[in-house]
């Protein structure tokens, strides 16, 4: 029953001022359990508040992030589960699936959450999931027109994740949640 | 199979609990299943085995469906997802409290707070409690139960009350398979030499198996026909394998010892403990902070049975009782922890079972009172055996450290005692005087009596409050009253006596400050002189039958009460003859401050012309003595109950004829004429006074001091109002009658009384004089009372007492020393 929340390309000051506040209403400390941020947050005040939602905090560099110092891609194994992580325009074209995929076996995880597109998708590809957050802040992007703000909260729970997606559409936050059954167990093994 | 046929013998019941009251006694499951009202008792509608199987599997039903619905997985969708839920209700982070996903997060943090106990439970009983398993069963029984219960929540302390429960199921269980080993055949059908259990129901038929098997079965043929049958069996035995059967009523669910529905038969224990069955005592109100609905106090019910123990203690014990209040320990300091897991930290688990064992024997059924008790202030939780007897044991535990809690002179360390209550302890002893006790406990909730307890209660520790902070700071203002809150007991003698209350409002409240006392007095005695004394002897007389009730009551009261008690009582009862309403009154608040201010409303009311001018002085001056004789009166308690009840017997015969008190068996008082005539006429000397008191002091004991000084004063008033009245009052019969007892103070009042003759302007100086004057009698009369004290030793049972005697002298001596300086001063004023 782990919480994981998954989220990116607030562009916070630049382009947005702050999350939705119906966005920031139903964060509360103490249910999540980790934050993945795709990147692009841009500023360190944006990181100090993810991370009183929840210690366990894990970014990836975007290309207009002042924090210089995160990596650029990230793995980490939650349950049975390894998610990979990275902020997606270094994967060329942008939002292709199948680059994305590509991606996905270089760092072999299970699930994969990037970013940069500002648009919400989540594709079931070869035993895995690809995973987008859109933007949290529905900041502007120069790819598409139409940015919701939107975000994901991962609940994993053994070999089983339910993916839930928090879009704001309207003025009003639409909840959509997508089932996927992973098929056999994590192996530790070395490579 | 064990080849050793040993018949397993029953365990007897450990001996204190009664045999036939305990069918099941060597399954202590199910006796107290049968106990706390779960399973219907063998002896109420003759309920045979399949009756218990049946109320058994009905409430594993129960919890098994509770648990399908407060446990929440909010994976599983909840109605075999037909519908798809709403899905921004129905998220994680949705706000809505009716969320699954809200109701998980809740119980998430329920968890938490129980775990935090759980982990702490019985360390020294890990090898089961702390198992995962039991651990997890702890949890999500006290989970439901507090889902089931939002109103209590869960406090700490629960999980000490389930833990037992959940360990004699155990122990049952365990017992279950030592039988089933031995007596294997009544449990599995066995055919043809083979198990059925132990195969699959598809068997390969081995041939070979087949053939080893059967040699096992020929030899053990040759034990087969030691292998009773059923009834053949012990009883006990017997029961056990009927309880057990599966073939019984309602089938597995109905086997009542059973390992894997303990936890339903756990939950359900807990909740018969917690909710009480119907009965008067139920567990759960021992954690709720706010006073119970129908409670009459405005006290949470554990402050109120933690009086109740004291006021238990008080009875039975009246000297370990003041000790304690003395010390300022209160009783809800300890009691807190020993009621709400029902001794379960003061015991080990084996003594605990036995103690529970006697607790659960008893019966909770609500004792039912007289309608009349409806107002009554008798304590809920020893309004049923079971209550009482939980008191008593609770008491019985303090009579145990008896030695150790009266050697202690503070607080701490007698906390530290009741808290660490010793590991080698004889049970049998406690239990048994704990059951001697159930009984004084039920008898004394009987609410007139608890009524006038209370306020004596109060009375008690108030003056002996009062009395410790006299002695340790002569008349600095004296400590606050921060025992037992005021207002219960107040309560309870306002419902009994509404019309004085009624009168009593007019009057403000006065804290009872020995200097105040004295202000109010100085204030008094100067209305006093304003009063018109006729009218207050026909109104005395008037309302003399009015007193007998009241006497009645105080008659009662001062049978069970120290000696504080008896001395308010008294002198109120000797203010009462002559100014019934008042003076009962402001015995029957007890030493409250509003004693006080009952004194001074009936002193007030003087003023108003009510001719209850009498009580005036009375009670002023009996708050005075009461309070440095108090602290030192522990010891003195039985004497004095015996004098006072003879003198309140003297007390109801005085309505109408008061001199007949003088003919009293009391070899002490003086014929009235003699004596109200040389109060009257006299201008006795103080030492005269003393004299005459510690005459009756010898023989009769404070009381009646205080209650014959009441008479005087009435005769004193009079003569107060001017040395001319004099003349007039002595032939009043009334004021005869009154200064019959012609107590020492009386004559002093006489004194004062002629120098106040003089002039109006004088009073003031006479009035402070007086006051010098009665402190210095009262202080000879404690004095004196020592001195006979110390020959009455015989009379008192235990020899600690004598050593608090000693004790409680040298510090009553000391304040007397410091009374007497101040009174000095007072005198050369």
């Amino acid at each position: 029953m782990v919480l994981v929340l998954a989220l990116g390309d607030l562009h916070i000051p630049h382009r947005a001022a702050d999350l939705p506040p119906k966005f920031k209403s139903m964060l509360v400390p103490g249910k999540i359990q980790h934050i993945i941020c795709t990147g692009n947050l841009c500023i360190k005040e944006v990181q100090d508040y993810l991370k009183s939602l929840c210690p366990d905090l894990h970014i990836t560099r975007g290309e207009y992030d002042e924090e210089t110092r995160c990596l650029e891609t990230k793995t980490l194994t939650i349950g049975q589960f390894k998610l990979g992580l990275c902020h997606g325009h270094q994967v060329i074209p942008w939002g292709d699936l199948d680059s994305l995929a590509m991606l996905q076996r270089q760092l072999d995880v299970d699930i994969l959450v990037t970013g940069h597109t500002h648009q919400f998708t989540a594709y079931k590809h070869e035993g895995g999931v690809v995973i987008n957050p859109g933007s949290a802040t529905g900041a502007y992007s120069s790819i598409t027109y139409d940015v919701n703000p939107s975000f994901v909260l991962m609940d994993i729970d053994g070999l089983r994740v339910v993916v839930y997606v928090y879009e704001l559409i309207d003025g009003e936050v639409k909840v959509d949640k997508i089932d996927f059954k992973k098929t056999t167990a994590t192996t530790h093994s070395a490579h | 199979m064990s080849k050793e046929m040993v018949k397993e013998e029953a365990p007897s019941s450990s001996g204190v609990v009664s045999e036939e009251n305990r069918p099941f006694g060597s399954l202590r499951s199910v006796q107290w299943r049968i106990n706390l009202g779960i399973l219907p008792s063998s002896s109420s509608s003759s309920s045979s085995i399949d009756d218990l199987r049946r109320v058994t599997a009905d409430s594993r039903r129960r919890y098994a469906g509770l648990r399908r619905r407060l446990l929440v997985d909010p994976h599983v969708p909840k109605d075999g997802g037909s519908s798809s839920p709403d899905l921004v209700m129905d998220n994680p982070l949705s706000q809505n409290p009716d969320s699954t996903w809200g109701r998980f997060f809740r119980n998430a943090e329920l968890e938490k707070m129980v775990d935090q106990d759980l982990s702490r439970l019985y360390p020294e009983h890990g090898s089961y409690f702390q198992t995962p398993g039991c651990q997890g069963m702890l949890r999500r029984i006290l989970l439901l139960w507090c889902l089931g219960h939002p109103e209590c929540g869960y406090r700490q302390g629960m999980h000490e009350l389930l833990a037992p429960l959940l360990y004699v199921l155990h122990v049952d269980v365990e017992r279950l398979s030592e039988v089933r080993k031995l007596y294997e055949d009544h449990f599995i059908d066995k055919f043809d030499g083979l198990s059925f259990e132990e195969n699959d129901v598809t068997y390969n038929f081995d041939f070979k198996k087949f053939l080893d098997s059967m040699e096992d079965e020929i030899g053990s043929h040759s034990n087969s026909k030691k292998v009773k049958s059923l009834d053949e069996l012990d009883p006990e035995i017997q029961t056990i394998v009927l309880l057990s059967d599966a073939y019984g009523a309602e089938g597995e669910l109905g086997i009542v010892l059973s390992e894997k529905f303990m936890e339903h038969d756990a939950y359900c224990m807990f909740d018969a403990l917690m909710s009480g069955a119907h009965g008067a005592v139920a567990m759960a109100d021992f954690f709720s902070p706010s006073p119970a609905a129908e409670s009459h106090s405005s006290l949470p019910p554990i402050i109120e049975a933690s009086a109740a123990l004291y006021h238990l203690l008080s009875i039975v014990d009246s000297s370990l009782h003041s000790h304690l209040v003395e010390l300022g320990v209160e009783p809800q300091y300890f009691a807190l922890r020993w009621l709400r897991v029902l001794f379960g930290r003061e015991f080990s688990l084996q003594d605990l079972l036995v103690v529970w064992d006697e607790i659960f024997t008893a019966d909770n059924s609500q004792l039912h009172r007289d309608s009349e008790d409806d107002e009554s202030s008798s304590f809920k939780i020893l309004n049923s055996h079971r209550g009482a007897l939980i008191s008593a044991v609770a008491v019985s535990m303090i009579l145990y450290l008896r030695s150790s809690l009266l050697a202690t002179e503070n607080a701490t360390s007698c906390l530290q005692r009741l808290l660490n209550f010793p590991e080698n302890i004889n049970l049998k002893k406690i239990i048994v005087k704990a059951k001697s006790l159930q009984i004084l406990a039920l008898d004394s909730n009987v609410s007139s009596l608890s009524s006038t307890f209370g306020g004596a209660y109060n009375c008690s520790k108030s003056a002996v409050v009062r009395g410790h902070s006299l002695s340790s700071d002569s008349v600095s203002p004296k400590t606050p009253l921060s025992l037992v809150p005021d207002s219960y007991w107040e309560e309870k003698w306002r419902v009994l006596h509404k019309e004085e209350e009624l009168r009593q409002n007019s009057v403000g409240k006065q804290t009872p400050s020995g200097k105040k006392r004295w202000s109010e007095k100085v204030k008094l005695s100067l209305s006093r002189t304003e009063s018109d004394p006729s009218p207050a002897r026909a109104e005395n007389c008037k309302k003399g039958h009015r007193s007998s009730i009241r006497r009645s009551l105080l008659e009662d009261l001062s049978q069970q009460l120290g000696l504080e008690e008896d001395a308010e009582k008294g002198g109120c009862l000797g203010a009462s003859n002559s100014e019934d309403d008042h003076c009962i009154e402001v015995l029957v608040e007890g030493d409250n401050c509003t004693n006080k201010e009952s004194i001074c409303a009936a002193e007030e009311r003087c003023e108003s012309g009510s001719g209850t001018v009498v009580s005036d002085e009375n009670s002023s001056i009996f708050s005075e003595p009461a309070s440095p004789g108090s602290g030192t009166n522990d010891h003195e308690n039985d004497t004095e109950k015996s004098s006072v009840a003879s003198n309140l017997f003297i007390d109801e015969n005085d309505d109408h004829q008061q001199s007949n008190l003088e003919d009293s068996p009391l070899p002490v008082s003086l014929p009235p004429e003699d004596v109200p005539l040389n109060s009257l006429h006299e201008n006795e000397s103080s030492g005269k006074m003393v004299s005459a008191m510690k005459e009756r002091r010898h023989l009769s004991g404070r009381f009646q001091w205080f209650w014959k000084f009441g008479r005087n004063n009435v005769g004193e008033e009079t003569s107060d109002k001017g040395g001319t009245n004099e003349a007039a009052k002595s032939p009043n019969h009334d004021c005869k009658r009154n200064t019959a007892d012609s107590l020492t103070a009386g004559a002093s009042r006489n004194s004062s009384s002629t120098s106040k003759g003089d002039a109006v302007d004088q009073n003031v100086m006479g009035t402070l004089k007086n006051i010098g004057q009665s402190m210095l009698e009262h202080i000879q009369v404690i004095e004196s009372v020592f001195q006979q004290d110390r020959g009455q030793v015989g009379s008192l049972d235990n020899f600690s007492k004598n050593i608090l005697v000693g004790k409680g002298q040298v510090t009553a001596m000391t304040a007397l020393k410091e009374l007497r300086k101040i009174s000095n001063l007072l005198s050369e004023m």
